[in-house]
């Protein structure tokens, strides 16, 4: 849709976040119990944090949350009843960072081909995403490097920019109409010089990235053509101690497991996360595992996330640059650390 | 939008014994009957309580009224399926996977080779091609297990012995007392069959390390790479490409495959 640009005025704010408390949950970053950020339902506009540090834990819980519930299974005696369970009730997530747009929109994308997976699509289809960009990269990001901020031009339903005593407010969807038009005494079209204003904010944030420099590309080339030495992977696993906690809050990792778990006499069937670093990953019953070895996992991951070959179906490379497995990561397997590996083919010693 | 993962309950209509630690279970749709598949396929089967697994259909798409797995006792939800019987349930997803291509295989001569608990889905496809015989060529069975305990379908194998349309020969590697058959690993029984390599389909199905002498033995024996096609073995969770854990490079062996010939296996990477 043609993208339709307003300016709402910091304290209208609270009144617009009131409005769509009234129909829809709302969640933000907000304090957490230990003073760490965290993405959380709010039951207050107050809630809501402006400056802050992106949660370590990404937004993609709200659309395919680490435990899923995807079937019931009822039973009565010999006899059972399978039902699929839906969950299309209306969220909005707001004040999300460019990246974890970014990587909503890239689950999405996984979770249309088909078979399309209607569990997933009902939910993400009826999320609205609000989002906040970055005038300020922060200090582990390289968003830029993959194309998913500071600022976008797409993939948000509303994209707010801080103009100083404002915020601009960039439609993107329908749904992002749906959640102005629910508060369009407090919008105005924006002008001329609020949208230009915008475009210098997004030059100063890019430039900010500083040196950044980005070797995905060099990075692909390598790994999609098996020019990476089996010695690398290994000296790359050296550093890994097979937590899982890089696909965990990964914004782009979407990789599960199935189990039924009982309740009242019935079970559910959920949709749990589960990772590639993980050894049984890819164990079979027969006690084959072709990724025993941890430097095959960590080759896998990176497989996925950026060969040429899943470039090419999924259109990005599997990362939003959101700098959270470098947090995670107790060791130094990390997105920018392994890309630089790949592409001087050494890894720091 | 689909419900991906929803199963259909299936009842077990059947159960037999294959060896100690292997049963074949007859299942039958309970609320449609319309389930149609190719040899090669694969279900996902829930044991409720349990989750679900990847099981082959043994029985062949010219029946398709009941749907037939054979099944290994190897963990946890085999075990609780093996507790099963007549008129319990479960639930079935699918057929996923490509499966053999039996039009392909029309007119052609077809050698299956077997190997323990990997004649299952091959079982699948030589009765499509027994119940429609004139359509294929020569059609030659080569099956090995560890043991004469470890063979399956013990009754079936008699029965294909006996056909003047089929060739047929078993091994095992260890004999038994009783045992007066051939003794030796699966491809001992190139030496007891004619083949004939340019107008001949391999299926090769078993253990990984069978797999590799027999895959061998066909390209010595001048089988192209074209003609040699196995089932590929990965752990499989969703069927359908998006869990991720039966990936090779960017191809998943549930949607994919699991059925590949030798030149589409080359060209994996990983």
């Amino acid at each position: 849709m043609q993208p339709i640009v307003y300016t709402i005025e910091k304290p209208d704010i609270a009144k617009w976040l009131e409005r769509l408390l009234e129909t829809a949950e709302v969640i933000a970053p907000v304090a957490g119990y230990s003073g760490e950020v965290v993405f959380s339902a709010i039951s207050s506009p107050a809630q809501v944090l402006w400056d802050f540090e992106n949660p370590l834990h990404p937004a993609k819980q709200f659309v395919l949350p680490q435990t899923d519930p995807i079937v019931a299974i009822k039973r009565n005696g010999q006899r059972h009843e399978v039902e699929p369970i839906y969950d299309d009730s209306r969220r909005v997530l707001f004040n999300v960072r460019s990246c974890d747009v970014k990587g909503i929109a890239f689950l999405t994308r996984m979770q249309e081909m088909e078979p399309a997976d209607g569990s997933y699509l009902r939910r993400a289809y009826s999320l609205t995403v609000i989002s906040l960009t970055c005038n300020t990269p922060c200090p582990l990001g390289f968003c830029v490097c993959t194309d998913s901020g500071p600022f976008l031009n797409g993939d948000y339903d509303i994209q707010l920019t801080d103009l100083g005593g404002k915020y601009l407010a960039e439609v993107g969807s329908e749904k992002g109409e749906a959640a102005v038009s629910n508060a369009a005494n407090l919008f105005r079209t924006a002008t001329e010089g609020e949208v230009s204003l915008r475009k210098r904010l997004e030059t100063a944030a890019r430039n900010r990235f500083g040196q950044e420099t980005c070797h995905f590309a060099s990075a692909m080339r390598r790994i999609s053509t098996g020019r990476v030495q089996d010695a690398l992977w290994e000296k790359i696993s050296d550093w890994c101690l097979e937590c899982g906690g890089c696909s965990l809050i990964c914004p782009t990792c979407y990789c599960f497991s199935v189990r039924d778990r009982a309740r009242d006499g019935n079970w559910i069937r959920y949709r749990i996360w589960d990772s590639c670093q993980y050894t049984a990953f890819t164990l079979e019953a027969s006690g084959h595992n072709p990724h025993e070895q941890r430097k095959d996992r960590i080759k896998r991951r990176f497989f996925h996330k950026v060969s040429a070959q899943y470039y090419m179906r999924d259109g990005t490379v599997g990362c939003v640059g959101c700098g959270r497995c470098i947090k995670v990561c107790l060791g130094t397997a990390d997105m920018p650390a392994v890309v630089a590996a790949i592409r001087k083919g050494k890894w720091h010693e | 939008m689909n419900d991906v993962f929803l199963p259909h309950v299936a009842r077990i209509v059947e159960v037999w014994d294959d060896t100690p630690d292997t049963k074949t279970f007859t299942l039958s749709l309970r609320d449609s009957k319309d389930f149609r598949f190719l040899p090669g396929q694969f279900l996902e089967v829930s044991v409720f309580g349990y989750g679900e697994a990847p099981f082959c259909i043994a029985s062949s798409p010219t029946r398709p009224d009941t749907l037939q797995a054979t099944v290994r006792r190897t963990g946890q939800l085999t075990d609780a399926l093996h507790e099963l019987g007549n008129g319990d349930e479960v639930g079935i997803r699918g057929p996923f996977g490509n499966g053999f291509d039996v039009e392909g295989a029309r007119g052609k001569d077809l050698l299956f080779v077997g190997g323990g608990i990997g004649l299952p889905p091959l079982r699948s496809f030589i009765w499509n091609v027994l119940y429609e015989r004139d359509h294929f060529g020569k059609v030659t069975i080569l099956y090995g297990a560890r043991t004469p305990t470890d063979l399956v379908y013990k009754d079936e194998l008699k029965a294909w012995a006996k056909r003047s349309d089929v060739e047929f020969h078993v091994t095992v590697d260890r004999a038994e007392p009783g045992w007066t058959g051939n003794v030796g690993m699966v491809p001992v029984l190139f030496e007891k069959t004619a083949l004939r390599p340019d107008s001949t389909l391999a299926y090769v199905c078993g253990p990984p390390i069978m797999i590799k002498f027999v895959v061998q033995d066909l390209f010595v024996r001048g089988f192209k790479d074209e003609a040699v096609i196995s089932t590929l073995e990965r752990m499989m969770q969703c069927g359908i490409g998006k869990c991720n854990h039966c990936a090779i490079g960017h191809r998943y062996v549930c949607r994919d495959g699991p059925v590949f010939n030798y030149k589409q296996i080359r060209e994996l990477v990983e």
